[in-house]
């Protein structure tokens, strides 16, 4: 994604003045029109509710983005663990990657009900579904990223006895890693996203439970308000791991 | 999402057998899949009935069958309803994205304004908008098509702006001095130079547009692959809970399928295929 985004100060100015005008015209149109909040609540009528609510939707994004964390801390070491033992065992691939691609050929979010069955609607099946929607990514690109290791330069660092480990170490994983990060970065977003339809089909807290209350209720200002911070979440989420991007590829 | 496109060129075996050689190219390669299906049922079967994995965790193919084949009118229903949703919202989802990409590729300063709202717009939770858009439209199959619709037009926008700023200036000053007006340019020279790229798009597409009919099936409708899940979450039958995944898994490899073969069709000088 980032390819395409500018990057000049004009262009931040004309995002900018396209978000303004883009709330410009949502309050205008809520206010002008008097739209019921169930079809589309005022902007300052979101804020409002975001501020006055912000205990609850403080507690619930905390829920949310715990079970995100931990299943995409999971997922990530699955997906490069099963990518690692790959490369350095190649007879494994004909065996892994069959079965991981039967696995995905459903889509994640059709395992959320399995998944509640097996694990309860506690954290756990959250972490599960994220940590599968996760390492599924992470392992397609750390794969893709480990197999584009030029040839010559392992048998270089062979003919300097270099065993193994130290060539995955010192060359395939370097090599690997700008594939890998742009595989987590993508993921961050998902796994909040995630999250929150796990949550949805069952839980105890978190922003999908409070989302599906306030659907209930039809309680719409409050729908939106869960949203905006669902999106804050998973923005900053994205930024964060972005931001560790940069600092572990600092030769780019 | 653009980058989950890296998953999309998984199966790149060689063909180089010369016993089989002597058949025809489409039925070697159904006779592979045939066989690894076969290949993959056995396992499965086998795997549940000695390792003792209990049904309640994954129950054995031929339970699963059965019971598909004790109702298939539900499931044939479920597949056709969740097919027609997913269709639609790709078919627009697509148009839209093409679209969208031209003129964000003409107009620079619309870009610039709209990109970035693209980009937050898809941080917001599919299941919360999807509750949102059944709201507005209803609880209809046109409510399904738009949560799909949704899922699949921004990687379309993405890739086929990519697409169309990789296509070389000369080739563009070239068809100008010939005078080549701005349709032609699009149609001969842009598009097609844009077509790979959008087509990885499309693929990853196709899968998510599927989700995006599953989940908007969960607001409460009465046919679909994604009210079958439910259900059987709600009732704890398993073994419909696996005849539904078997049902997605299906409607989502032969989309793909569908998609991948239109690539080969269209895009027959790229290398990548």
């Amino acid at each position: 994604m980032s390819a395409a985004l500018p990057s000049s100060s004009l262009a931040v100015q004309r995002g900018v003045l396209g978000a303004v005008l883009l709330v410009l015209c949502w309050e205008a149109l809520a206010r002008g029109l008097h739209l019921p909040s169930y079809v589309l609540p005022a902007v300052s009528e979101i804020l409002a509710c975001v501020w006055s609510k912000r205990a609850l939707l403080g507690e619930a994004a905390a829920y949310t983005l715990f079970e995100a964390l931990v299943g995409y801390g999971l997922g990530c070491l699955i997906g490069i663990g099963f990518a690692v033992s790959i490369s350095m065992l190649p007879p494994l691939r004909a065996v892994i990657l069959p079965v991981a691609t039967a696995v995905n050929s459903v889509p994640v979010v059709g395992y959320s009900p399995l998944i509640l069955l097996w694990f309860g609607i506690g954290v756990a099946s959250k972490m599960v579904m994220v940590a599968m929607a996760v390492s599924f990514t992470v392992f397609l690109s750390t794969l893709a990223g480990l197999d584009r290791v030029d040839r010559r330069a392992v048998d270089l660092m062979r003919s300097f006895g270099a065993g193994r480990l130290s060539i995955l170490w010192r060359l395939r994983l370097p090599t690997a890693s700008p594939l890998l990060l742009a595989g987590m970065r993508v993921s961050t977003v998902r796994s909040v996203i995630i999250a929150i339809i796990t949550e949805m089909l069952g839980a105890y807290g978190g922003l999908g439970w409070v989302i599906y209350q306030a659907v209930m209720q039809i309680d719409f200002v409050q729908v939106w308000s869960a949203i905006f911070v669902a999106s804050a979440a998973s923005l900053s989420f994205f930024g964060l791991i972005g931001f560790l991007e940069r600092k572990i590829l600092f030769w780019r | 999402m653009s980058a989950g496109s890296t998953a999309l060129s998984v199966d790149k075996r060689g063909t180089g057998d010369p016993r089989w050689s002597v058949l025809p190219d489409w039925l070697r390669k159904a006779a592979r899949l045939l066989l690894g299906l076969v290949i993959a049922a056995l396992v499965w079967e086998g795997a549940v009935r000695f390792l003792g994995i209990k049904p309640y965790y994954l129950p054995r193919l031929s339970a699963i069958l059965a019971a598909i084949a004790a109702t298939p009118r539900a499931y044939l229903d479920g597949f056709l309803r969740t097919l027609a949703e997913t269709l639609i919202g790709f078919a627009a989802g697509g148009a839209f994205g093409v679209l969208i990409g031209i003129a964000f590729f003409r107009l620079r300063a619309l870009r610039e304004m709209i990109f970035p709202i693209f980009v937050v717009s898809q941080t917001i939770p599919v299941i919360a908008f999807g509750a949102l858009v059944v709201l507005w439209f209803g609880n209809t199959l046109l409510a399904k098509a738009v949560i799909a619709f949704y899922l699949t037009f921004f990687p379309v926008t993405v890739n086929t702006l990519l697409g169309l700023e990789t296509v070389d200036p000369k080739l563009v000053a070239l068809m100008k001095s010939f005078g080549a007006s701005n349709r032609q340019l699009l149609l001969r020279l842009q598009l097609p130079t844009a077509l790979p790229h959008i087509f990885v798009a499309l693929r990853l597409a196709s899968s998510l547009s599927l989700v995006g009919a599953i989940v908007g099936e969960w607001f409460g409708d009465t046919t679909g692959i994604g009210v079958l899940l439910l259900q059987a979450m709600f009732t704890e039958n398993v073994v419909a809970l696996w005849g539904a995944l078997l049902a997605a898994a299906l409607l989502g490899t032969g989309f793909y399928a569908v998609i991948a073969a239109a690539e080969r069709r269209l895009v027959f000088w790229s290398a990548q295929q």
